[in-house]
Formats: C-alpha cells, structure tokens, sequence
C-alpha cells in the first residue's frame, strides 16, 4: 500500500499514514486534500481494492444491477438467461470503459420503462428473501444463546451443590455426636455421589427432534437407488513406446552382454552420487538405436 | 528421446525440395512485406535472390562454427551442434534480409549455452568477442538480449535438439560389444567425426533422424578404410528380413552423401558483393521494429526506452 499515492499532491501512506484514499465515479483515486472542482465530494468512496478501475466497475455494477435484476427463474430456457446475462456484461463493460455511454445509457433507461413493475416486484423479492434469511440467523443465534445460557446454568448448579456439600459437612462437624472419621467418610460418599451425578448429565442426550442438517428424527427421506453402471472391466495393458529403431537392451542385461568393457568405467566420486557406467552406455545406446529406421511406407 | 522429440515431429522434412521450397517462401513473404507496407522506391533488384541469400547464410554459419571453435572456456560439440541447428531453423521460416544473421548467430550460440546447460554467464559470453571493447561488447550483449525471444518464437519454442554425436558413440559401443568381424572399430571414429562436422553445414538435420546420420558417418568411413560392414545390418541390427528397410537405408545414405559432396565453401568475392547489398537492405527496411524489443508484437503495455541508442555494428567488430 505504500506505494499509492495521491497523484495529484503526491503524499503516501507512507509519509501520511491517516491518509485516506478515495475513489471517485472516473475511477481515479485522490486524496482527501485535494479534490478536483468539477469532481463532487459526495460521489467519492473509500478505496477497496488497489485497482481504482475495478472499484468503478463494482460502482457501476452495482447500479445496474439495480436495474437488471430478473433472476433464472424469470427465464424459460437456460439460453435467454445466459443471453441477458451477456447483455448485462456488454453495458458493465461499456460504462466501465467509457466506450458508446450515450447509447448504453439510453439503453438502460429505455429497459428500465418497460419493466419498471418486472423489476418492482424482484426488489421487492429480494428485500423478502433477505428479511428470510436474517430472521433465520436471528433464529439460528438464539438458539445458540439458549444454548451456553443452559450450560452456564449446569455448571453454577453443580459448584453451588459442591458448596452445600461442604457446608454441610462443617455443620456436621459442629453439631453432631458422631465422631469426625464417620462424618469425614459420609461427606466423601456424598461427595463421590456427586460426581457421578455431573458425569451421568453429562452423558444423557438432550432428547431433541431434529438431526443438525434440519431434518426431522421422524421424517423419511427418499433415498434412490444409484443405477447400476454396466462398463468393462479393465484389463491392464503395458505401455508400448514406438521407437522406430531396433530393440535397445535393458539396463540391467548391459553388463552381461558386455556393453560395460567398453564404456569409461565409473570412478568412486561418481559412485557416490549414484552413477553407474550402465546409465550413461544405456543412453547412448538409445540415442543410437532411435528412430534408425526407415519409416515404412 | 528423439522417438518422442518435437524434432522428429515438426523438424524432420521429407526431401530436400521441400525444404527449399520453404525457404522460397520465407524469402517471399519478406518481399511482400516491404511491397505492402508501401515504402517509397522499392524496385525489385533490391532484394536478394535464393542463391545470393544461400551463399550469405554459409558464410554466416562458417562464422558461427570458428566463434563456437575459439569459445573459452571450451564448447562441448552438442552445444555447437545445437547452436547450428537453430541458425538453420530460423532461416528455414525467416529470410536474411528480415533479421540480420550476424545478431542471430550470436543469439543462437547464447540460447544454445542456455538450453543444452553449458553455463555461460553473459559477460563471460561478451568476453568471447574479441575484436570489440568493453562498452562494444555490452552493447552486443544487448542487441542479443533483445533478439532472444524472437528466436525463441521462430524456433516455435521446440529447444531441445538431438545431435548425432551421441548416437555415433553409441554404434561404436554397439559395433564393439556385438561385431567382434569388426576389429578396430575405433579407427573409425576420427573420420566419422569429420563427416558429423560437415554434415551439421548441410541439410541433414532437417531431413534425417541423428542416429540415422551416426550410422551414415560410420559406414562412410568403413568404406574409406575399405572395411565391410554389410553384416552388421543384417546380423545385429535385425534387419535381414527387412530388404526393403534396408535399401531404404542405403538410399538415406547415398542421400547424405551427396549432400555433403555438393556444399561448397561461401567464396570470398560473392560475399563481398551481398554483404554490402544485404546491409543496404536491412539499413533502409530495419527501421520500424527498431524501438521494441523484439518478439514482443502485440505487447499493449508502452515499449521501454532502449538504454543506449542502437548502433549499427560492424561485422569486423565481431571477429
């Protein structure tokens, strides 16, 4: 980031860090010192990303698509719906590119007179929907609240039964006749007896309609049968590399055919690294032998 | 492997008509080009003909081959044998009056230190141009930088090529192990190296696989010591089934054999006439592509301002 600046009264973040740029409806970014006059201010919005011209393009999007927005249920064939979706690039792209403004304008505004009631009625769907889902989160965050309140409630049960427990013991001590050793023991009883009691909660399950994916316990799904697939069986073939040339012999049968006596034998430094003087005679006797045939025909 | 290579698949042409006729056409479309774009007063015996271009390209090549021979430190053959392969593509599909050999000979030697992993730094690389100062030697360096990808391009990006040097190698560890009939197969392999060296001046590249051109070279100087190697056909190679293989083989070879017999030496005197014409050419047409770098035809992002003017150098600075 430090490397954008305004270009007009040159101070960076790096020399301004509280600076601030904005972008404007051109798509130029500017800083908030120095605004040119026929810009407004009010048309200016907080940078996000590092490319101003794609900021513009999500400007303008945004305002068409406040225009055009029939949905893939509008349409009857998959076709019409990717041809208005084309045609909806085709006017991003021209207004983002200040390519034939007149005519894409013209063009919207034309659109926009004929379905004015098409497109009240989508926005008014998508405010429905939107107010759907949050009342689903609403739903879906107080569960969740319920849901740690409970546990918080558990847990505090179960300290201030410890505390009685304890309290209990030391009126023990106090009052009764029986010696300490019995009440010691007694208390440790409750005290086990306790225990157990949280770990049993915490075993049973809350008994609950609803598996986590929103089906009900009860509900039968229809699960159909996947279709058995006919295909044939694969038999395994090995691979077979024309090389145009006569049969090479494998690496391993160099030595005893006696390829070996005749190539620089490997020293101990190149041993080391794993070479053999099989691999470098193996090569060439592959350079040799490929493609040294005539091609038939 | 070369069975699998890109050379075998787009670099191996069927007959030595078919590569000239492509250089025909390389050396049209440069006609048409100039032709086309319409520059004042262009008459025809401007350019040059087939045969002119041919005996410039030789002796361009010629200089390649004693620049890649006096490289220090030393070039291994492949690294030769690569670079002259690319010259040769190159002005398969290009024609010398477009871009001057003598950048494209020093870029092809450079591409193929790269490619075959003979690791040359550029200034040591620069060090090798004798006849140039330091700051000529950059500028050099530069022009070579900028000719490298449209190399690159000509060459299709196919980089990797199979030399008959290998192959050679391994027939004589071939005829060693399996044709004891054969007693020294060694003595063979001085004059079989000569006949690789000339061959890498012709065609052969570009019309026959290298081990097909190894074997050509042995046989050759099996012949030359009077020694007989028909049995090594038949016997080890497999082919005693195969007449027509093998007549196909010897046909390759009488090929090969002519085409080395009919390259001739680029004679002094005819350079000297098409060199001035072709620097002539390339002062008056070179023009439009100077400021770019080149390669980079539809680039829409605005050409760096080269850092030193470009000089037209000599071909005396060089060597």
């Amino acid at each position: 980031m430090d490397d954008q600046g305004c270009p007009r009264c040159k101070t960076t973040k790096y020399r301004n860090p509280s600076l601030k740029l904005m972008v404007n409806v051109c798509g130029h970014t500017l800083c908030e010192n120095c605004c040119d006059t026929p810009l407004r201010k009010s048309n200016f919005r907080v940078q996000l990303f590092e490319d101003p011209t794609v900021d513009k393009e999500v400007e303008i999007r945004k305002k068409v698509l406040k225009i055009y927005n029939k949905r893939d249920f509008d349409f009857s064939s998959l076709r019409e719906y990717n041809d208005y979706l084309e045609q909806v690039e085709d006017i991003v792209y021209n207004l983002t590119n200040n390519l034939d403004v007149e005519n894409t304008k013209l063009k919207m505004e034309q659109y926009q007179r004929e379905h004015r009631d098409l497109i009240q009625k989508n926005k008014a769907t998508l405010t429905r929907e939107q107010e759907e889902l949050e009342e689903l989160l609403l739903l879906e965050q107080q569960g969740n609240e319920q849901r740690r309140l409970d546990v918080l409630q558990d847990e505090q049960r179960q300290l201030q039964a410890k505390r009685k427990n304890k309290q209990a013991l030391l009126d023990e001590l106090e009052q009764s006749q029986l010696p300490a050793t019995i009440l010691l023991a007694q208390h440790k009883v409750r005290a086990a007896q306790l225990e157990t009691q949280i770990e049993q909660q915490k075993q049973t399950v809350k008994p609950t309609n609803l598996f986590s994916t929103g089906i009900h316990m009860r509900q039968t799904v229809s699960l159909v049968a996947v279709p058995k697939v006919e295909d044939v069986l694969f038999h395994y073939k090995p691979l077979h590399v024309e090389t145009y040339g006569p049969p090479v012999p494998e690496l391993e049968q160099l030595s005893r055919v006696g390829y070996l006596n005749h190539v620089r034998a490997a020293m101990p430094q190149d041993t080391a690294g794993g070479y053999t003087s099989a691999l470098a005679c193996h090569r060439a006797i592959q350079d040799a032998f490929s493609g040294l045939f005539p091609l038939k025909g | 492997m070369f069975h699998n290579s890109s050379q075998r698949k787009y670099w191996i042409f069927k007959s030595e008509d078919e590569v000239a006729h492509m250089r025909r056409k390389a050396n049209q479309k440069f006609r048409n080009k100039i032709q086309e774009s319409g520059k004042s007063a262009v008459s025809d015996s401007m350019f040059l003909e087939r045969h002119e271009e041919d005996v410039l390209f030789r002796h361009y090549e010629r200089r390649l081959l004693d620049f890649c021979n006096a490289f220090k430190p030393a070039m291994p053959k492949s690294v030769v044998g690569t670079a002259l392969m690319y010259f040769r593509r190159f002005y398969l599909n290009n024609s010398v009056m477009e871009h001057h050999p003598r950048t494209i000979m020093l870029t092809c030697a450079y591409l193929s230190c790269k490619v075959d992993e003979f690791n040359v730094s550029s200034t040591q690389f620069g060090g090798n141009l004798l006849h140039e100062t330091p700051a000529g030697q950059e500028r050099v360096l530069e022009q070579i930088l900028e000719y490298e990808l449209l190399l690159i391009q000509q060459l299709n990006f196919h980089l990797v090529v199979h030399n008959p040097y290998r192959p050679m190698e391994g027939l004589l560890i071939d005829l060693k192990t399996r044709y004891p009939t054969l007693e020294n197969p060694e003595s063979l392999r001085k004059s079989a190296d000569d006949f690789l060296t000339q061959a890498a001046m012709t065609d052969a590249g570009l019309l026959f696989p290298p081990s097909q051109i190894a074997l050509a070279a042995i046989l050759n100087s099996a012949l030359r010591a009077s020694l007989s190697m028909e049995s090594y056909l038949t016997e080890c190679l497999g082919l005693k089934e195969d007449k027509d293989s093998i007549s196909k083989m010897y046909d390759s070879m009488r090929r090969m054999k002519t085409l080395l017999k009919k390259y001739e030496l680029p004679k002094a005197d005819e350079v000297n006439i098409y060199k001035p014409r072709l620097e002539r050419i390339h002062a008056q047409f070179a023009s439009s592509s100077n400021k770019r770098k080149r390669g980079y035809e539809d680039d829409s992002h605005v050409a760096k301002e080269p850092r030193l003017v470009e000089e037209e150098w000599t071909d005396e600075d060089l060597m």
